[in-house]
């Protein structure tokens, strides 16, 4: 294994955008992050709220309208080799808000989180569970590793 | 012959730096793993990743252009700043007191002050897309006070830096200047000899006092937690690194561990007395102090939230006290 | 009590430093833009309607099973307690009667729910606090709680417990499950107990929190605070007392009257062993039978209202049945009157500790974030 299949192997700095949805996703990730029970820094997963630190990004929610453009923004702040995780129903295909109406569909959602930027890997749940999360960010490694 | 002695001299520091580089390199790691984790009851992560391992891989990313007005300038910052921390440890090497002027305390402290004005700048620099620069319709009809100056957060945190430089570390310069006066000599060749003579200082009155005053100013100069107001994550994110990726970053997070192990070094020499030679057992001493100073900074951060001004100005006023009452009893004494 | 001293409107103002849409101390997306003179804010801005969805509009004719499932979508900290009053609005209308046992089950629910919802916003005023520790703690005790969620309601954030007569039968508690909920509440007091004495006696923590966001108790009446938040300034309301659902339990009202952080990190503290209390008479005296009652009919209702106390305060909750389907649903989060309160509580202190006095109100901008009109720009 080369140093920076190593390196890269060990530290994964993961950022979350949270793009609207129902907050649940969002506290279970940083949760899972976060508390002792499942502490991903145990599995070399680190997390940061700085787009310029981040290999990782995941994002949550259906992408509201006003969440749009400040997720393009942060993906492009984010040097290469970059990765996108999607993670709940709502970020995989716009979960109850865009496929569930009555009369009136709802207007704000701007679609899944592919619809705006290109998603590595997919995590379903509603919402996510942390072994999940810790799963989907991990099964990445393969294409982290062989990235230049 | 007198070449000789040179380049030996040359060689000596230039192993004693890359020492010291990879002992300070595992420190942020031990203390992340073995003092906080252990204190939040988790396992942790591995204590190679923090100081070395997420270095390496952030010189394996591609280089992205920072925000900034004056992009050259920014980036050349970490390296000025990580220069300026090597130096101090090379003066700090017996192979260097033959350089008079600048293995003396008015170098490192001089070269500290560049190293915390660094911050300044790099806050001033950093324009991040995490705050004005993310698109929001702000100023439309109904928000207030649509005509003031707009500042990033970075602006906030360069304000902070600056606070920092003016009053911040006062404790840890007055800390150093306990053992100049006790050793009546500015050089540190004079500092060690002194306290060959007559016992470390640590175990002095003066010196305990000093003692106190140099682990806060020292924890001031780190940014370490309760002194991170520059960094606060509640507010500015990360502060003055906001824009760096790749290797800037890497040399971000060496700083960090090599600052620390120089710290702990600045401790052994000025207030135990031993000097920093590799080529010597005195090198295990410098370790094990570095490895217990890494803990009492562990231990001290794990317990303590950020101190905004209310709470920085009579711990730095009180400890400033301290230092002065330190020199005073060490001119008496 | 601490006298107000804000700065009036209007003062000199520096600068202004704009935080969000993302944000470490936030998470929920929000703007929120400081005007501040060297470091002290002098005025805030909070804007929201940046996760708008649409809810209330999207709800506008489903059957009425399908928009109480979707009630839940609201919110992902509170979101029984959406279910549940959405599901009593229905119930009110429609005249239908529960039986005990389910009631009792609901009510279990709601305060396990208040009881994460509270660990959580210790856990987060910690982070927010910049002490890593005792964020930490706080999550780790709050797992206990999400650990019994899941337990009864087969997820850990969505459970999906009430509907209409009833509760679902997944959510039936047996002998196994009593005892391990039991158990649970004797680990969370213990835990909970040993961290609070912990947080009260801390003095730099004190220090950092004492008199910080202070919100005075006319101010806080005058903008309508409601919950926690309110009883965080002395004044002693709590729906819960009011409510039919909570007649056979006995429990006390918190309030506290220092008005600022660290009595609104108290007053959830302390609310946290009520909530206990609660449980173990609910888990005690559990009565026998059904745990649903289907036996009612869909019939057309006019618009019928509800109010509950929800975790951060007074959820309020309204429609309208039209051949089993809703018609003119409106639903109003506590967390609507308690963005004024922020905003007002930022005044006056450190730009450090603005997201704190964000965090004290509690605010859950996605609860919130649905009855507003999105502008073209």
């Amino acid at each position: 294994m080369s140093l920076k299949a190593y390196s890269r192997a060990r530290a994964i700095h993961v950022m979350l955008v949270y793009t609207g949805g129902c907050n649940g996703c969002d506290i279970e990730i940083v949760n899972s992050i976060l508390s002792p029970r499942f502490d991903a820094e145990q599995y070399k997963v680190f997390l940061t709220w700085n787009s310029r630190e981040t290999d990782v990004l995941v994002v949550t929610g259906p992408v509201t309208h006003l969440n749009k453009d400040p997720l393009i923004k942060i993906y492009n702040a984010i040097p290469n080799p970059k990765l996108v995780v999607a993670a709940g129903s709502c970020a995989l295909m716009g979960g109850v808000y865009k496929n569930i109406h009555g009369d009136i569909p709802s207007e704000e959602i701007e679609g899944p989180v592919e619809n705006i930027i290109p998603v590595d890997a997919k995590i379903p749940g509603c919402s996510v569970r942390p072994q999940d999360v810790l799963s989907g960010v991990v099964s990445l490694l393969p294409k982290l590793l062989d990235a230049d | 012959m007198a070449d000789i002695t040179v380049l030996y001299s040359i060689i000596g520091a230039i192993i004693t730096l890359i020492v010291c580089f990879i002992i300070g390199s595992f420190l942020p790691g031990i203390e992340r793993k073995f003092v906080h984790a252990r204190i939040q009851q988790r396992i942790g992560p591995p204590f190679t990743v923090p100081g070395i391992v997420a270095p390496i891989k952030f010189i394996f990313k591609k280089n992205l252009e920072p925000n900034s007005p004056a992009p050259g300038i920014y980036k050349s910052l970490p390296i000025i700043s990580f220069l300026a921390i090597l130096f101090i440890l090379l003066f700090l090497t017996p192979q260097m007191y033959p350089v008079y002027l600048l293995s003396s305390i008015i170098a490192i402290v001089g070269l500290l002050k560049v190293e915390e004005i660094c911050y300044v700048f790099m806050g001033a620099l950093s324009k991040s897309v995490m705050s004005l620069s993310m698109k929001f319709p702000d100023l439309v009809k109904g928000a207030v006070h649509t005509d003031v100056i707009r500042s990033h957060i970075e602006d906030i945190s360069s304000k902070r830096s600056l606070r920092m430089i003016t009053y911040g570390s006062f404790p840890l310069y007055l800390a150093l200047f306990v053992p100049v006066v006790c050793s009546k000599s500015l050089y540190i060749f004079d500092i060690v000899k002194y306290q060959q003579i007559h016992g470390p200082l640590l175990f002095t009155t003066a010196g305990i006092l000093a003692a106190i005053a140099f682990f806060i100013g020292s924890l001031v100069v780190m940014n370490e937690c309760p002194f991170n107001l520059i960094e606060a994550e509640s507010d500015v994110i990360q502060g003055p690194y906001m824009e760096y990726s790749a290797g800037y970053r890497s040399i971000i997070y060496w700083t960090k561990g090599l600052l620390m192990f120089t710290l702990a070094a600045l401790f052994t020499i000025f207030f135990l007395g031993f000097p920093l030679n590799i080529f010597s057992w005195n090198i295990i001493l410098f370790i094990v102090v570095a490895l217990i100073y890494t803990l009492l900074v562990g231990i001290f951060s794990a317990f303590t939230p950020i101190f905004i001004n209310r709470q920085l100005y009579p711990i730095i006023i009180s400890s400033t006290l301290l230092g002065v009452l330190a020199i005073i009893v060490g001119i008496l004494v | 009590m601490i006298e107000d001293k804000k700065p009036r409107k209007g003062q000199f103002i520096e600068t202004e430093v704009p935080m969000g849409t993302v944000h470490p101390a936030a998470l929920e997306p929000y703007r929120v833009r400081f005007f501040v003179e060297d470091e002290i804010i002098q005025e805030a801005e909070i804007t929201i309607g940046v996760n708008h969805r649409g809810v209330e509009r999207i709800m506008e004719g489903l059957p009425v099973e399908k928009a109480n499932a979707l009630t839940e979508k609201i919110c992902g900290i509170c979101s029984n307690i959406h279910t549940w009053n959405s599901v009593l609005v229905a119930e009110k209308g429609l005249n239908i009667d529960i039986p005990d046992r389910a009631n009792y089950i609901r009510v279990i629910m709601g305060e396990l729910e208040r009881l994460h919802s509270h660990l959580l916003y210790l856990a987060h005023g910690c982070e927010v606090l910049g002490h890593e520790t005792f964020s930490m703690r706080a999550f780790y005790i709050r797992e206990t709680v999400m650990e019994l969620l899941n337990m009864i309601g087969g997820n850990r954030v969505q459970y999906g417990v009430s509907l209409i007569g009833g509760v679902r039968p997944r959510c039936e508690l047996n002998e196994m499950r009593i005892q391990k909920i039991e158990e649970g509440m004797d680990t969370l007091e213990k835990n909970l107990k040993n961290f609070s004495d912990r947080f009260i006696a801390d003095p730099i923590v004190n220090s950092r929190i004492e008199g910080v966001g202070f919100l005075s108790l006319k101010q806080a009446k005058k903008l309508e605070v409601t919950g926690p938040c309110i009883r965080a300034c002395g004044y002693e309301h709590d729906l819960r007392t009011e409510m039919k659902e909570y007649n056979d339990f006995d429990f006390d009202i918190i309030t506290l009257d220092g008005c600022d952080v660290r009595s609104n990190l108290l007053v959830r503290a302390l609310e946290c062993f009520e909530s206990i209390k609660i449980i173990r008479q609910a888990v005690k005296n559990l009565p026998n039978g059904p745990i649903v009652n289907r036996s009612w009919e869909m019939t057309d209702c006019d618009i019928t209202k509800h109010y509950i106390e929800a975790p951060r305060g007074i959820l309020y909750d309204s429609y309208a049945l039209e051949d089993g389907r809703v018609r003119s649903s409106i639903i109003r989060t506590p967390s609507l009157t308690n963005i004024g309160a922020t905003q007002y509580a930022c005044i006056g202190n450190h730009i450090t500790d603005g997201q704190l006095c964000i965090v004290q109100c509690d605010p859950c901008f996605t609860c919130t974030d649905r009855a507003f009109e999105i502008i073209n720009l």
